[in-house]
């Protein structure tokens, strides 16, 4: 997140809430119209915060709870297919069960948008997160992006939608948030008025395609292959317009609401003159930031990119920042088990966008934090010491790092 | 620099206070133009009946937000604690909160010159008999009252959350201000008589701080489990063995799994009395967590390492005074119950009675319905103004 210019006009009074509270006051602020709920830890608290609203008055929507993720996910696409602002959630192998109904509601192009309280794949058992719930979307036609703070994920409720709703665009969107340290952790947050909201985010319109009787249209019929190549095409250049169309969002975001996001895609973090940078999702931004600045005081010409959008991937602008480094270390919170280097998941397309480079940086993966294992500062010193030990040549390549396991 | 908070709190039944009085900290906090968060440790909250769990807030007045979030917030315990607040003293006796985790002692996190600051009806030389000895000195207080327990999506609002608020600022004003305290709850539910609750439980334990010198308190026998390394357990290993089937007649008679004994979740223990009962089964055949071991001569011995104080034996117990909840603090072993019986049947029946006293209120906290002994003597509830039957016509 940028710096906070105020804009007092734009914002209430800060209030206490945690990661799910506030995503609960961004769908209330963009008046969502149906909520279908199905609980599973760490999301659950989200459907809380809206039962909560809705029941003491303050929230007026139509609020569903299913008998399980997947009944959930199929109701939240099908209100938005009759043009209804739809919600849903889940976290984990909850998410997991419903996703036959996550990859339709992409190919049937419908905006609706997802919290992802990412949490580990059980069996065993875990609550913790681990990102691999929201990384399985990466292939399906969908918007993905983490937050890294409660404020964030408040906010790209709005601009989620924003996107997502875009005629040109019409993708659901999943927005990403790690259980425990961001779900379930209080902070003073600014609201933003009503009125703001309003001028940021117009009404949702579906168009020609909104199922009503006045409109009577038949949705995802038995096509089989006479036309299924032509509709991937459809939402493969859907997801290209994205990324120039989520940068236009951004700018309304911040005429309105001050200058609060500088780049889009991803922050960079003391990255200008930079040499060495880990590149991460999600909450692990704060020990990061601080282990840089602490090794930038001794001198260490380190940086860190916290890498907000994943889908689309941000191939170019990576490009722009990572091709300047020697070395990039990439904070894998997920698992990627088989794959080449047997690395993670991230690692795999940032080394394929730095690939076309003719000069291209060093690039070592860490593998962390899975099953909601913490990650501090001195992990995030570790991991920058090891990449600029693989940047000077100390190191090959392909190295993956385990950090935080017991060995 | 960082001031660091911790609640200890029962699952479910302290669920909302414990979230309740991290969060009044970071609004009084950042009233005062700090900057706070709060967050909980997270494996607790799957919460169960009276689970020992953990809430943290920090605050800081110089550090950023971000750097304070990268100090404590990526964490999933404290490192060490300003003030470790508990608000229910039976947790004194040590917290056991999930499986490999250990019994825990309640001032692990206490450091030096810091403050451990209990609800508790106990004295502090009663509340240190449990409290282990540290190898420096830290401070003991208390917030004098009953443990609040409230149920799953209740919150009890008996002011034991303005009181430890008003206490925090007692024992540590770096915290927060017992005016911002005051200014904070006059705001929040323009109420005064909270404000002036935080007001009189700061004064009040201002006046009673207790300083723990190095090594004063108990000795403390519980090792914490040391978990293995990827190479050191089976392959495949989320296979986790079985606990052996079947038991032996007599006292620790059953196979445990002694990863997880959840001993430390209560608050009461049942306290039998061998010579009433009736051999009729019900104890052992509804405790929820098979405490009870069946003996040779047709009685119930209970195990109080796995006990976790439901209530359950006492409530379907059809015997007047035979299985009767006490408060967890009145006890400093967890020795077979049926043993001591064995051993010396009037010793035991006098013992027994003495725990129970003359006057007590059971009310367990999931049914809601209880009696009253005064003096010995059961009260009859009394008829509630009006009658019920009135109230059902209005």
């Amino acid at each position: 997140m940028a710096t906070v210019a105020e804009k007092t006009n734009v914002w209430e009074k800060e209030v206490l809430l945690n990661g799910c509270q506030a995503v609960a006051q961004g769908v209330k602020l963009a008046n969502v119209d149906v909520i279908a709920a199905y609980p599973i830890r760490p999301y659950t608290e989200v459907m809380d915060a809206l039962s909560k609203l809705i029941a003491d008055g303050e929230f007026d929507s139509e609020y569903i709870v299913a008998d399980s993720e997947h009944s959930q996910f199929e109701i939240v696409k099908h209100a938005s297919s009759v043009g209804a602002r739809a919600f849903g959630g889940s976290s984990g192998t909850g998410w997991m069960y419903g996703f036959e109904a996550l990859v339709v509601t992409a190919t049937d192009r419908l905006p609706p948008l997802f919290v992802v309280g990412n949490r580990a794949l059980d069996d065993p058992g875990a609550f913790g997160v681990e990102h691999n719930d929201a990384l399985a979307l990466r292939d399906m036609g969908w918007l993905l992006c983490w937050a890294s703070t409660a404020q964030e994920a408040l906010e790209h409720v709005l601009i989620g939608y924003r996107i997502a709703e875009d005629s040109r665009i019409l993708m659901p969107m999943a927005l990403a948030m790690d259980g425990a340290f961001l779900t379930h952790s209080q902070h003073m947050l600014k609201v933003p008025t009503q009125e703001a909201v309003n001028r940021f985010l117009p009404s949702f319109d579906l168009g020609k395609r909104v199922l009503h009787p006045d409109n009577p249209v038949s949705i995802a019929p038995q096509v089989n292959e006479d036309w299924v190549m032509e509709l991937r095409r459809q939402n493969w250049e859907a997801a290209r317009r994205a990324r120039t169309i989520i940068p236009e969002v951004y700018k309304s975001f911040n005429d309105i609401f001050g200058p609060r996001y500088d780049n889009p895609f991803f922050d960079e973090f003391l990255c200008e003159d930079a040499e060495v940078v880990l590149v991460g999702l999600g909450a692990v931004k704060m020990p990061a930031q601080t282990a840089v600045r602490r090794m930038r005081e001794q001198g260490k010409k380190v940086g860190y990119v916290n890498l907000r959008w994943f889908r689309p991937f941000p191939h170019e602008q990576l490009r722009a920042t990572l091709g300047r480094m020697k070395g990039v270390g990439v904070i894998d919170r997920n698992f990627a088990i088989g794959s080449p280097d047997n690395g993670g998941i991230v690692v795999q397309d940032i080394r394929s966008a730095l690939y076309p480079l003719a000069k291209r940086p060093v690039v070592t993966d860490f593998i962390g934090g899975l099953g909601g294992r913490d990650m501090s500062i001195a992990d995030c010193v570790r991991m920058l010491e090891i990449t600029l030990d693989a940047a000077n040549g100390k190191q090959g390549d392909e190295l993956v790092t385990w950090i935080g396991l017991r060995e | 620099m960082i001031k660091r908070v911790e609640v200890n709190y029962r699952g479910i039944f302290q669920k909302n206070l414990g979230k309740y009085i991290g969060g009044d900290i970071v609004q009084i906090a950042s009233r005062m133009g700090k900057v706070a968060f709060s967050n909980g440790r997270y494996s607790d909250a799957p919460e169960r009946n009276g689970i020992p769990c953990k809430y943290f807030a920090f605050v800081s007045p110089d550090l950023s937000e971000e750097e304070l979030e990268a100090e404590c917030g990526a964490k999933l315990d404290i490192d060490e604690a300003d003030v470790s607040v508990v608000v229910d003293d039976t947790m004194v006796k040590g917290v056991e909160p999930w499986g490999w985790h250990g019994v825990r002692a309640i001032n692990e996190k206490v450091r030096e010159k810091g403050c451990l600051l209990v609800v508790s009806q106990h004295t502090h030389d009663n509340l240190l008999q449990f409290i282990p000895r540290l190898p420096f000195s830290w401070r003991l207080a208390s917030v004098e009252g009953p443990a609040s327990l409230a149920g799953l999506w209740v919150y009890k609002d008996d002011l034991t959350r303005e009181r430890v608020l008003g206490a925090i600022a007692a024992v540590d004003p770096g915290i927060i201000a017992i005016e911002a305290v005051e200014a904070y709850l006059l705001e929040r539910t323009t109420d005064k008589h909270r404000a002036e609750a935080a007001r009189a439980s700061y004064d009040a334990t201002l006046r009673n701080i207790r300083v723990v010198k190095a090594g004063e308190g108990a000795e403390w026998h519980h090792e914490i489990p040391r978990l293995p390394t990827w190479k050191e357990f089976e392959d495949g290993g989320v296979v986790v063995p079985a606990v052996p089937r079947g038991f032996k007649m007599g006292p620790r008679g059953q196979t445990r799994n002694d990863a997880f004994k959840r001993g430390t979740t209560k608050s009461h223990r049942p306290v039998i009395r061998f010579d009433l009962c009736i051999k009729c089964t019900l104890c052992w055949y509804d405790c929820p967590d098979e405490c009870f071991d069946p003996t040779d001569d047709g009685l119930y011995d209970v195990n109080y390492e796995v006990c976790v104080g439901c209530h359950k034996c006492a409530e379907v117990c059809p015997v007047p005074e035979c299985i009767v909840m006490v408060d967890e603090l009145k006890f400093n072993s967890d020795a077979s119950p049926w043993e001591h019986h064995k051993k010396d049947a009037q010793g035991y029946i006098k013992w027994a009675e003495e725990k129970k006293g003359l006057d007590r209120i059971h009310y367990p906290h999931v049914t809601g319905t209880g009696m009253e002994i005064r003096e010995g003597k059961y009260v009859p509830p009394k008829p509630e103004k009006g009658g019920a039957a009135a109230g059902a016509k209005a």
